[in-house]
């Protein structure tokens, strides 16, 4: 039997060249994070939770830096339909530093974990539907490639394999900071495979 | 099982008409639902569907107006049914993972009817399909995971096995082979009426939902796959409609679909988890008891014959949502290699057979060879869920 491990963001022999197909799959993945959370408990899902957070961030990031700007520069009512879909974002953000400073354990978590995961779900398919389409429709082969890549140096930000034990995860999460930090260091990554620093 | 639907009196028809508040039916969670409640939407969406397109076509051979009034009455609270069943799959599900939903329908359904099907010819042909909506579960789920990166075991939990059955690219017969031969109306048993009348409905709502859905991609394997397994749903259709008796008359096979929802419905509201979604079965089983008792006065009054003749004499054991894996290693260890001949089932690839496989695929890999080749260049494995341990055709494990 095959090992179907559950796929993670780069998790795949794809080309990535198409920033919309690789944007889709981190929607699936961050769908996994949450399914991986709610599966596990004490110390596994304080660690699923940590990798949930950094990709979320890492992905969100690379939306408002990359895909968003190009929207609005390109698309018809660009401007528009960016406000919706930030105005999405700010409130999944806010809910997700709220989180971030919770024990996973406590009884008020799971709730507001499930808010959350309804409210990204609902904004990732807004996405795909409202905003990615068109990207497709609008953006040649090269501008849907080095948006891309772009992405992918973000997606290189956010390791999302499970750490081997406590010791390493506080070690991890020292050193990537809390979630503003997570964001700052995303920015960075992809200015200067833009560059734009 | 006491429940009779023909002593029953329903909802009034003058009071089942929905306002546009009843009719916005909060969705399931896709992520939380029971995969079976999932099942059992989609089950009853192409129900109704063929409610309705039947009501059509029954209407477009009637001259009387007022009779055509009468119908159109009742087809249009099927209609507003329809709209409340298929309305509970929510929006923020793909194409492609409402597609794992319609395959596991497709296996677990199938192979439920076959288990029960008295008649052995009809039961043949019920093992004979569900075979192959197998295989296209196993297609689509490698799909599934190349696009969205997600596990088709998030849509069917473990409740249906993911692997190869008959490889797709042998499903392509000549039309000629399609037709079945039908049971006979005076001899059959009830049950098996009402069993090729769900089968042949849900396989029409996959083949529509395909033929209209599969173009939205636009990854070119995926829409290719899509348009390949279109052509097979097409194929099924043939396959299981010509099972039916086509001696029945119009109003005969009226009475037939509405007790059929009548038996669905109960079934459904027995066996069903969500307490919202119970609620509509249970709702709308009540409204079928009164079309129900509509279309026996119409045979009545315009065959001069009582429905009690052609219906069983109680209602059958509630059909079921459940695994089927056994069965269908059974199958998969025995069936694999049938392809049909005529109205009948060969293990040799004849002629007719050979033709039509070399003019569709014209020298080239079909797209249900080409979705396993680029899932492998993706990922280096394929996707399969064997829970029940490796394939029972050593062929098809995997290397």
């Amino acid at each position: 039997m095959s090992d179907t491990h559950t796929p993670r963001a780069g998790d795949d022999q794809a080309s990535d060249t198409d920033v919309v197909a690789l944007l889709i799959r981190q929607h699936g993945d961050i769908r996994n994070l949450f399914d991986e959370v709610e599966a596990t408990s004490g110390d596994e899902r304080r660690d699923a939770f940590r990798r949930l957070v950094r990709l979320l961030a890492v992905h969100e990031t690379a939306e408002e830096e990359v895909v968003h700007p190009y929207a609005r520069r390109k698309l018809p009512g660009g401007d528009r339909l960016v406000e919706d879909r930030l105005a999405e974002e700010r409130k999944a953000k806010e809910t997700l530093a709220a989180l971030d400073e919770m024990d996973p354990d406590d009884p008020e978590f799971m709730p507001r974990l499930l808010a959350l995961r309804t409210d990204v779900q609902e904004h990732a398919r807004a996405e795909e539907r409202y905003e990615f389409t068109h990207i497709r429709r609008t953006a040649g082969p090269a501008e849907l490639a080095s948006m891309a890549k772009a992405v992918k140096a973000a997606e290189a930000m956010a390791p999302t394999r499970p750490h081997p034990g406590a010791e390493t995860m506080t070690a991890a999460n020292v050193a990537l900071g809390p979630l503003a930090a997570v964001m700052d260091r995303t920015r960075d990554a992809i200015r200067r495979v833009m560059g734009r620093s | 099982m006491t429940f009779n639907p023909l002593e029953q009196r329903g909802i009034p028809l003058d009071r089942q008409l929905r306002n546009w508040r009843e009719l916005n039916v909060q969705p399931i969670d896709p992520d939380r639902c029971d995969p079976y409640t999932r099942c059992r939407i989609i089950t009853m969406n192409g129900i109704e569907t063929e409610a309705i397109l039947f009501g059509h076509h029954l209407a477009r051979h009637t001259s009387d107006p007022e009779l055509k009034r009468q119908l159109a009455r009742t087809r249009y609270i099927e209609a507003q049914q329809q709209r409340v069943v298929n309305w509970l799959l929510p929006g923020v599900s793909s194409v492609l993972e409402t597609t794992i939903a319609y395959e596991q329908v497709a296996v677990d359904l199938t192979a439920w009817v076959a288990r029960m099907e008295p008649d052995p010819y009809l039961k043949q042909a019920y093992e004979f399909g569900v075979l192959e909506d197998f295989d296209h579960l196993y297609r689509y789920a490698n799909l599934y995971e190349m696009i969205e990166h997600r596990k088709a075991e998030s849509v069917v939990d473990n409740l249906t096995e993911v692997m190869p059955g008959r490889p797709t690219k042998y499903h392509h017969r000549d039309p000629y082979d399609n037709v079945r031969d039908p049971y006979d109306r005076t001899t059959v048993n009830p049950l098996s009426k009402l069993h090729a009348l769900t089968v042949m409905a849900a396989e029409q709502q996959t083949m529509n939902f395909y033929m209209n859905t599969g173009p939205t991609y636009m990854e070119p394997i995926a829409r290719q796959l899509y348009q390949e397994i279109g052509l097979i749903e097409e194929e099924h259709v043939t396959h299981y409609e010509s099972l039916v008796d086509p001696g029945e008359t119009w109003w005969e096979q009226l009475v037939n679909h509405e007790y059929n929802e009548c038996y669905l419905y109960y079934s459904f509201m027995e066996q069903e988890s969500d307490p919202k979604v119970k609620a509509i079965w249970e709702l709308h089983l009540n409204m079928e008891l009164e079309h129900l008792h509509i279309a026996c006065d119409l045979m009545r009054r315009h065959d001069g014959r009582e429905p009690q003749e052609i219906l069983a004499p109680e209602l059958p054991d509630v059909l079921t949502f459940e695994p089927n894996k056994q069965y269908l290693r059974e199958l998969l260890a025995t069936q694999i290699d049938l392809t049909t001949l005529g109205a009948g089932y060969v293990r040799e690839a004849h002629e007719r057979f050979e033709r039509m496989q070399q003019q569709i695929h014209g020298g080239e890999q079909p797209p249900s060879e080409r979705v396993m080749a680029e899932h492998d260049e993706m990922f280096g494995r394929e996707y399969r869920v064997e829970t029940e341990g490796e394939h029972p055709d050593p062929a098809l494990r995997e290397r």
